[in-house]
């Protein structure tokens, strides 16, 4: 695993990839916040004109540069990409057209440009045609020292330039109005994230590609928000996923081919990189402590639990006839709070509680104005959800009640 | 071989009516036709087709769901093919084509509700998540089931000059469903389009006619990805209907203009792309040629829609 990054020849395609999906995570959070994150995807569909563009012109140019051309290639896409989103700008506002049209439009017609250049190319300048090509699905395997030097600066640009605003980003994602009534300047603001979307995903390009570029965009920010709720962790953890996925995705590719006993075979690291991307968003989005799907089900599901075991709890200790299944005795046994189908004391502390917590409800209830007669339902549920803290406020608000709204005494509910 | 060879913009247009004369008159048999016009029907068949269902889904805001789908049809294929055997060159027939769509219009549009509403991330992502993970599947695979990393550019750039008669036949009968389906349930369609409430009170369901917008579009970009690839289809699905979006107001005139145009651009770009060969031997991509001609289509429209606005509103005052 070491050699990824002391070899020479594999360290400038591992680290190059890692920076690169690095800036692509940060980034990401700030159209994901913004609910924009297809915007990505029209993006980095636009700078591939300005890709082929800019090796027709370097290549009439300069023929033999091959430093020139890498910086051209940044120079051209910067530029078409930039104004892709001026173009879906003026369709949404003068043309009234709705977002998601204009960006479909945007993307596919500017594509269409870059396709027309690109079969131009292949004729005229069929190796540079070749190396353009990898900018379809992204090759990290290429890359070169020289790389990583450029492709480190543009990210720490992107990093530096976040970290500069962090202050100004968290009031404007956060709220937007309050934001603007302190006197900050949205519209700049808004610009430059604009603007190092599209760095970002110029950046991006070399090693994940142009067609797939907006997944590193949306999947890295997407598995960190399932994890915190705070603006700078949320950061943190985004572009720690970009990263993580840079690095497992470069090492997939090379080592999926050998698995498939195909080892000349190349296989694009732009998909290997969105594949573990998502894997990681979608484990994110099941397993999370704070709001992945797998949590919130065990959650739910304790809470019937402790629900259905309560409500066995008072209708033992009100000795209630009728079906009791045995699998929640046994729990209830396990739980110390019976014994041979009968109240420990503690059992009898525990059901005292709560029925006393569900008579109170109801005087509070009906102190509030509610019929005596509607009061039972509510009171039915609350039992079970309020905790000490409100049933000491509920008992100093009533005075310490000792009889429900159907004159039944609450019990253990002396000062 | 090919009777447009050395043809020009003026030579190829008479040539071309007048086999088409003799195709209908069955002078020419369908299997010699030769490949220009081949590529002008196969081009105009999917302009009809996604003309008509560019428009519903521009009007029903669904552009990028159909974004999604060009994507997820990858993987649709690649799966088809594993289920009835054989990927060699990814020729298509009527079998995979309907696997495919109805597979990848169910993937796409359930996978995006599943991870949108129970896994609770926001809709935008939730779609970017789906196809572009998709696609990087479908990508893996047919690279790996193919051994062959050329396939994977084929997919996004289209190949016009591949085109074959059974391509034709397939676009065909997709392009003839769509008329149909639109034709048909035209009533419905406006009514679901334009206030989707008042047809819910009347008893059509929306999500039915989304399922089957979905599944008509995932068909059409199946016969398109081969033509012109999974991306410059969009050029098609979303351009034709934005240009007559601009120059007229009602859904039936939207509708022909829309198709009109595909049909005038599948036309004139194989014509034009036979001209640069003969005069200047610039043999271009037909597919980007043609995303580029829609888009000079749309911008002269914005171009008439300025200057009919400006000779005939009212000044205020």
């Amino acid at each position: 695993m070491l050699e990824f990054f002391t070899d020479p020849v594999l360290r400038a395609p591992t680290l190059g990839t890692m920076l690169m999906c690095f800036g692509a995570g940060l980034i990401g959070c700030l159209a994901f916040l913004q609910k924009r994150s297809l915007v990505g995807e029209a993006l980095s569909h636009a700078a591939y004109p300005g890709v082929v563009l800019s090796i027709l012109v370097s290549s009439l140019l300069f023929p033999f540069s091959e430093k020139g051309a890498a910086l051209s290639i940044l120079i051209g896409a910067l530029l078409t990409s930039s104004l892709g989103l001026i173009v879906i700008h003026q369709m949404e506002k003068r043309l009234k057209i709705s977002s998601d049209a204009a960006l479909c439009f945007v993307l596919s017609l500017f594509f269409g440009v870059g396709v027309l250049f690109a079969s131009r190319l292949q004729i005229i300048q069929p190796l540079w045609f070749q190396q353009i090509q990898l900018f379809l699905f992204g090759q990290a395997a290429t890359m070169v020292d020289g790389h990583i030097i450029l492709y480190g600066a543009l990210a720490l640009f992107v990093v530096a330039a976040i970290l500069f605003l962090f202050r100004y980003l968290e009031i404007l994602y956060f709220d937007r109005g309050f934001a603007k009534a302190l006197g900050m300047r949205v519209g700049p603001i808004d610009l430059l994230t604009y603007f190092l979307l599209v760095v970002a995903v110029i950046v991006g390009m070399r090693s994940v590609g142009v067609v797939l570029m907006s997944a590193m965009l949306i999947a890295p920010p997407a598995a960190a928000r399932q994890w915190t709720n705070r603006f700078g962790p949320f950061l943190a953890l985004s572009s720690f996923f970009g990263l993580l996925s840079g690095f497992l995705g470069n090492l997939l590719s090379i080592y999926v081919p050998r698995w498939v006993g195909e080892p000349h075979l190349s296989l694009a690291t732009g998909p290997m990189i969105v594949l573990v991307a998502s894997s990681l968003c979608v484990a994110s989005l099941l397993f999370s402590t704070q709001r992945g799907y797998c949590t919130r089900m065990a959650r739910i599901a304790a809470f019937r639990l402790e629900t259905a075991s309560e409500n066995l709890l008072k209708a033992l200790y009100k000795k209630r006839e009728g079906k009791k299944s045995w699998w929640l005795l046994k729990w209830l046994e396990w739980k110390g709070l019976v014994e041979n189908s009968a109240l420990t004391d503690l059992g009898v502390q525990e059901a005292e509680k709560l029925i006393r917590l569900h008579r109170l409800w109801e005087v509070y209830l009906v102190h509030m104005g509610q019929g005596v007669e509607r009061v039972h339902a509510s009171a039915e549920e609350m039992e079970h959800i309020l905790t000490p803290e409100i049933e000491q406020e509920l008992q100093a608000l009533l005075d310490y009640p000792t009889v429900d709204p159907h004159e039944q005494p609450i019990p253990g509910g002396a000062r | 071989m090919n009777p447009y060879w050395g043809a020009t913009l003026t030579s190829f247009f008479p040539l071309f009516f007048h086999r088409m004369l003799d195709l209908l008159t069955g002078k020419l048999a369908w299997t010699d036709l030769a490949s220009d016009e081949i590529q002008v029907l196969v081009f105009a068949l999917i302009s009809i087709g996604a003309a008509l269902i560019g428009t519903l889904l521009i009007l029903k805001r669904m552009a990028m769901l159909a974004n999604a789908l060009s994507h997820t049809i990858l993987v649709g294929i690649v799966i088809a093919y594993l289920l009835v055997g054989g990927v060699g060159g990814l020729s298509l027939n009527l079998g995979v084509v309907l696997i495919a769509s109805v597979l990848c219009a169910l993937l796409t549009t359930l996978l995006t509700q599943v991870i949108h509403r129970v896994l609770k991330l926001q809709e935008d992502a939730s779609i970017g998540l789906v196809f572009t993970t998709l696609f990087a599947l479908g990508i893996v695979l047919v690279t790996l089931l193919t051994r062959n990393a050329h396939i994977g550019l084929e997919v996004v750039m289209g190949n016009a000059d591949a085109l074959h008669v059974n391509d034709l036949k397939i676009a065909l009968w997709v392009a003839g469903g769509n008329l149909l389906f639109v034709l048909l349930l035209y009533k419905e369609w406006k009514l679901t389009c334009f206030d989707s409430g008042f047809a819910k009170s009347l008893g059509f369901s929306p999500s039915a006619f989304t399922y089957l917008l979905m599944l008509l579009t995932s068909a059409t970009a199946i016969t398109a990805f081969r033509a012109v690839g999974v991306l410059l289809f969009l050029t098609f699905l979303v351009g034709l209907p934005l240009t007559g979006r601009l120059l007229t107001q009602s859904l039936g005139k939207m509708l022909l203009w829309a198709s009109g145009i595909g049909l005038f651009v599948s036309l004139f770009t194989v014509a034009l792309s036979r001209h640069l060969l003969t005069v200047y031997q610039m043999p271009l991509s037909t597919a980007g040629l043609a995303s580029c001609l829609i888009g000079v289509c749309f911008l002269l429209a914005v171009l008439a829609r300025g200057v009919l606005s400006l000779t005939f509103t009212k000044k205020p005052g």
